[in-house]
C-alpha cells in the first residue's frame, strides 16, 4: 500500500520492524522471587525459534545459580515481550523521513551516561551496536557492559517510536479513509517528538549547531563511586515501589 | 571557511587524497556518500554534506596533533548520527582528518569490526573519566539481590576477582588467586562434543580411578570393569577373581622402542640416509612415521638427519650447532677411546660412524635430557650448554685452542696471550697442521698425554678441529665483545643515574634557596612593620604628653589644693609607671616635662613624709636622665 504523495518513497508504508540493520528486539527482565531480584537487558532475534527461549532461560538460571523457579518466570517474560513484538509485525508503519532525538540517561554499574543526539528513523541500516562501540571507544569506557546497555537503550526507544508509528498509521488510515492528501502532515503528527526537518535542513539554515547548543548534545559520562551507586540504587528502588 | 584555510600552514594530506579541495565536491565523495547526492531526503544534500565535511576538517585542523573523535564533532552537527558517522569515517579513511595521529589499538577504519571491549589508549583521554574496574563474574547488570525486607540470606556469589582489562593502564587488581568459575552451561553446549570424545578415549581404572596406560586388564565376564596394571598386580581385584581378567595391550605399539630397534634404526638411517621407506623396511616392527618421530626424539637424531647429507661435506663450516656438536663429539670421543684411528680420508665416514656407535649408549644416557639440537636458542646459549656438558679438561683445552686460534688470526693478540715462539701462521697445509698439533701438544700440560696423541689423530679430523677451534675462538671473541659491551652499557647507566641524582639534588637546593629568600623577604617586611608600629607608639605617647602638658600648664594652680594633691599624685604615679613601661626615645623629654611638672607638686608636698621616698627616687631619675 504505497502512498502517492509528492515525496515519493519518503512516505512509504513498510511492515513493522525495528528500523535498524538487524531486526533485534530489546528485551528487559526484572523478576523477583522470594526476595531475589534478577534484572537483565539484552536483544533477541525474533526469528529464533521459540524453543530457544526456554533453553536460554535454563542456561541463565544455571550459570547464575538462581533458584529454578526463575526458569519459568524468565521464559514467560521473554515470551510475552516477544509476542507483543510479533503482534505488531504484521502491520504497517510509516517510515516517513523522520529524525527523532534519542536521549540516553542510564546507569550501568559505575558509569552514568547522559547523551542526546538525532537518529534517522527511516535509515534501515543504522546500527545501535556500532554507535555504542564508537561511543565507548571515544569516551574511553572500559566497562564492557556499557556498550550493550547503550545499544539496548537506543533500541528500546526506536522500538517505542516504531510502535507509535504503527498505531498512528492505523489511526490515520481509519480517519483519512478515501483521502490521500495530507499524508505528509499525518506523518509529522505521528512523531510528536520528531524534528522539524524543513527548519533544520532547509536552505536557509546551517547544519552546524550553534555553540551554545553544543552542551545539550554533548555526551556526559560520569564515573560514580560506590557510595553514589548505592545511593542511586536506593533511589531507584524507592521510585519503583 | 576560506579564511580559516588561508591562516593555516599547508598540511600534508596523503597523496591518495589529493583530489580534495575546499571549494568542490569530488567524484570520490559523490560515490562514497551517495546518500547526499541522490536527492532522497531533505536531510541530505550536497550543501549539507559540504558543511559537515568542512566543519569536521576544520575542527581537526584546529589541533592536528590530537586525534579527533567522532563524539567531539557530532555534538556540533545536526543530523542523523549514523550518517554523520559515515562522513566521519569517510574523511578518516581518506586521511583528511586524523592523519599521523597516534591511533588507538584498534584500527581507525574498523567500521563495525571493533571488538566490543575497547580501551581508550590515548593520552588525551587519560585525564578523562578515569577507569572502571572490570570484574570477572556475573555482570552486575544481571543481579541477584535480596529485597531489603526479606529475611532470607541471599545466595551470594563468591567475591569475583578483578582482572586487569587487557592492556589497560593500571586498572583494578590483577586476579592472581587464580579463582575459576565453573564453566558456563553454554560452554558445554558448544564444546561438549569434543569433551565427550576426550573422555571416551581415556580408560579409567575401576579401583584406583586413574587413567590406564596402554596395558590394562579387562574383566571378561559381565560388565566392563577395567583394572590398570598396577592394581592388577597388587591384587586389588574388587571381589573378582584374578582368572577372569584378560590382559589387553591396547597401548600404541609404536610407542615402545627397544634397544635393538633403536640400534637398527640408527644404523639403517646411516646407511640409507633420508630414504625412510628403506629405513622402515629395516626396522620391521615400526612404521615410517614412527621411525622419523623416534629419530627426532633421540638427542642426536637431528644430527642423523644432517649427517647423512653431510657425508661428503665433512669440512663444511656453516656455523650451526649441530656441526659444532658433532665436531665436539668427535673430539670428546677421541678422548675416551685410547685408540687412534688410522688417518685416512676414506675412513672418515667410518670414524664418524664409529664415533656414533660408541657414543650411542653413553650420550644417550648422559645427554638425553639436553636438547642440544635446539637451534632456536642462541649460539651463546648453546656454547654455554655444551661446555657444561663436557668434562673440564675438554673445556680447558678448548679454551686454549680458542686462544691459539685467535692468535693465528690476529698478530697482536699473540703477545697478549702467549709469547711462545712456536706459533706459526696457520694455513691449510699438512706441515703447519702437524706443527700446530705439536705446539698445541706442548701447550697442554698435565694429563693431556692421551689428548696429544688424539690431537695428532687422523688428518681427516684435522681440518675439522681447526675449524672447530676457529669457531671456538670466534665464540670466545664474541663473548668477550658482549661482555665489554655490557660493561660499557652498565657504565653508561651509572653515569646517567649519577647525572639524574645531581639534577634532583640541584632542584632540591633551588627549592630551599627560594624558601629562604622568601623568609628573608618576610623578615624584612616584619621589621618594617615593627618600625612603623613603634613610630605609632611614639606619636601616641607624644600626643598624650602634649595633652598632659596642656593639663599641667592649665591646671597648676589647682595643685596647691591639698585635697586634690593625693589624687594628682595618684595620677602622677600612674603616669610615671606608664613612662617607665614605655620605651619611647623621647624618654628624656618626657622626663623633663614630668620633672618640671612634678617640681611644682613636690614643692607643695615636701612636708609630706611619703614624698621623701618619691623625691629621692625622682632625683635619681633626674641624674639618670641627665646622664642619658
Amino acid at each position: 500500500m504505497k502512498s502517492h504523495s509528492a515525496w515519493g518513497t519518503s512516505k512509504s508504508l513498510v511492515k513493522f520492524r525495528i528500523p535498524t540493520s538487524d531486526n533485534l528486539v530489546p528485551i528487559r527482565l526484572d523478576i523477583e522471587i522470594d526476595g531475589q531480584r534478577f534484572r537483565d537487558a539484552f536483544t533477541w532475534n525474533p526469528s529464533d525459534p521459540d524453543s530457544e527461549v526456554v533453553v536460554f532461560a535454563k542456561r541463565t538460571v544455571k550459570d547464575l545459580k538462581l533458584p529454578p523457579a526463575f526458569v519459568t518466570q524468565i521464559a514467560q517474560s521473554i515470551q510475552t515481550q516477544l509476542t507483543e513484538f510479533r503482534s505488531y509485525e504484521g502491520q504497517d508503519m510509516y517510515t516517513g523521513e523522520r529524525v527523532v532525538p534519542i536521549k540516553l540517561d542510564l546507569r550501568v554499574n559505575h558509569t552514568l551516561i547522559k547523551d542526546h543526539f538525532l537518529w534517522e528513523l527511516n535509515n534501515f541500516e543504522s546500527d545501535p551496536e556500532e554507535f555504542a562501540r564508537n561511543f565507548c571507544k571515544d569516551m574511553g569506557i572500559e566497562d564492557p557492559e556499557v556498550g550493550p546497555a547503550i545499544a539496548i537503550a537506543i533500541r528500546e526507544q526506536l522500538y517505542e517510536i516504531a510502535v507509535q508509528s504503527v498505531t498512528s498509521a492505523k489511526e490515520s488510515r481509519i480517519s483519512k479513509k478515501g483521502r490521500r492528501a495530507g499524508e505528509f502532515f499525518s506523518a509529522s503528527k505521528t512523531g510528536g517528538n520528531a524534528v522539524d526537518l524543513v527548519k533544520l535542513f532547509g536552505n536557509k539554515s546551517s547544519v552546524i549547531r550553534k555553540r551554545k547548543e553544543w552542551d545539550v548534545y554533548e555526551p556526559i559520562v560520569d564515573l560514580l563511586s560506590n557510595e553514589e551507586v548505592d545511593a542511586l540504587e536506593a533511589k531507584e528502588e524507592r521510585n519503583i515501589r | 571557511m576560506e579564511k580559516i584555510f588561508q591562516d593555516l600552514e599547508p598540511y600534508s594530506v596523503p597523496s591518495y587524497s589529493n583530489w580534495f579541495s575546499w571549494s568542490n565536491i569530488h567524484e570520490v565523495e559523490r560515490f562514497s556518500l551517495r546518500e547526499f547526492f541522490d536527492g532522497s531526503s531533505i536531510t541530505r544534500s550536497p550543501r549539507i554534506y559540504k558543511e559537515y565535511r568542512d566543519f569536521i576538517i576544520s575542527k581537526y585542523r584546529e589541533d592536528p596533533s590530537r586525534k579527533l573523535t567522532f563524539t567531539e564533532v557530532r555534538k556540533s552537527l545536526v543530523g542523523d548520527i549514523s550518517i554523520l558517522h559515515k562522513v566521519f569515517t569517510f574523511l578518516e579513511k581518506w586521511g583528511l582528518i586524523n592523519v599521523d595521529v597516534k591511533s588507538d589499538k584498534e584500527a581507525d577504519n574498523c567500521n563495525g569490526n571493533c571488538k566490543p571491549i575497547s580501551i581508550g589508549g590515548e593520552e588525551e583521554e587519560e585525564g578523562w573519566k578515569g577507569r572502571v574496574k572490570v570484574e570477572e563474574g556475573a555482570p552486575y547488570g544481571v543481579r541477584v539481590v535480596a529485597a531489603p525486607n526479606s529475611m532470607k540470606p541471599v545466595a551470594s556469589l563468591p567475591p569475583p576477582p578483578s582482572v586487569r582489562a587487557d592492556g589497560g593502564r593500571g586498572v583494578g587488581e590483577v586476579g592472581e588467586n587464580g579463582f575459576k568459575w565453573p564453566p558456563l552451561a553454554s560452554y558445554s553446549d558448544v564444546f561438549g562434543d569434543s569433551v565427550q570424545q576426550e573422555k571416551k578415549n581415556v580408560l579409567v581404572c575401576g579401583s584406583c580411578k586413574e587413567k590406564c596406560d596402554s596395558v590394562h586388564y579387562e574383566y571378561t565376564k559381565e560388565g566392563s570393569f577395567i583394572l590398570c596394571e598396577k592394581c592388577f598386580k597388587s591384587g586389588n581385584y574388587e571381589n573378582k577373581l584374578a582368572d577372569d581378567f584378560k590382559l589387553i595391550n591396547s597401548g600404541n605399539q609404536s610407542d615402545v622402542w627397544t634397544e635393538a630397534e633403536t640400534l637398527l634404526l640408527l644404523e639403517s638411517v646411516l646407511k640409507h640416509g633420508d630414504d625412510w621407506d628403506l629405513v622402515a623396511q629395516d626396522v620391521q616392527t615400526k612404521s615410517k612415521l614412527d621411525c622419523i618421530s623416534k629419530l627426532m626424539e633421540l638427542p642426536f637424531g637431528d644430527l642423523m638427519f644432517g649427517s647423512a647429507n653431510r657425508k661428503s661435506k665433512f669440512l663444511d663450516v656453516t656455523g650451526d650447532v649441530s656441526n659444532f656438536k658433532q665436531a665436539q663429539l668427535d673430539f670428546n670421543e677421541s678422548q675416551e677411546s685410547a685408540k687412534v684411528e688410522d688417518p685416512s680420508h676414506g675412513l672418515k665416514d667410518e670414524g664418524q660412524q664409529n664415533g656414533y656407535a660408541d657414543t650411542q649408549g653413553q650420550p644417550l644416557k648422559r645427554v638425553r635430557m639436553e636438547p642440544t639440537s635446539n637451534t632456536s636458542s642462541s649460539l651463546m646459549n648453546q656454547v654455554a650448554r655444551i661446555s657444561t656438558a663436557v668434562g673440564p679438561h675438554v673445556t680447558a683445552s678448548a679454551a686454549e685452542a680458542a686462544v691459539t686460534a685467535l692468535c693465528y688470526e690476529n698478530q697482536c693478540s699473540r703477545e697478549i696471550f702467549d709469547d711462545d715462539d712456536n706459533f706459526i701462521d696457520l694455513k691449510a697445509s699438512a706441515d703447519n697442521i702437524e706443527q700446530k698439533r705439536a705446539a698445541q701438544g706442548n701447550l697442554l700440560d698435565g694429563d693431556e698425554g692421551p689428548k696429544q696423541s688424539e690431537t695428532q689423530g687422523p688428518s681427516s679430523h684435522k681440518d675439522t678441529i681447526q675449524i672447530n677451534l676457529r669457531m671456538r675462538a670466534a665464540t670466545a671473541t664474541a663473548l668477550g665483545a658482549a661482555a665489554a659491551h655490557a660493561k660499557c652499557l652498565a657504565d653508561q647507566e651509572e653515569r646517567e643515574m649519577e647525572h639524574l641524582m645531581a639534577t634532583m639534588i640541584e632542584a632540591q637546593l633551588k627549592k630551599l634557596k627560594r624558601k629562604m629568600k622568601y623568609f628573608d623577604d618576610l623578615e624584612l617586611i616584619m621589621e618594617k612593620e615593627n618600625a612603623h608600629i613603634e613610630e605609632l607608639e611614639e606619636s601616641l605617647v607624644a600626643d598624650r604628653l602634649n595633652v598632659l602638658q596642656s593639663i599641667f600648664d592649665a591646671g597648676i594652680s589647682r595643685w596647691r589644693d591639698h585635697a586634690s594633691v593625693k589624687s594628682q599624685t595618684g595620677v602622677a604615679v600612674q603616669f610615671l609607671i606608664f613612662i617607665l613601661s614605655s620605651k619611647a626615645k623621647s624618654e628624656k623629654r618626657i622626663a623633663q616635662i614630668w620633672f618640671s611638672s612634678q617640681r611644682t607638686t613636690l614643692i607643695s608636698q615636701i612636708e609630706k613624709p611619703k614624698s621623701t621616698v618619691f623625691l629621692s627616687w625622682f632625683l635619681s631619675q633626674d641624674s639618670k636622665n641627665e646622664d642619658a
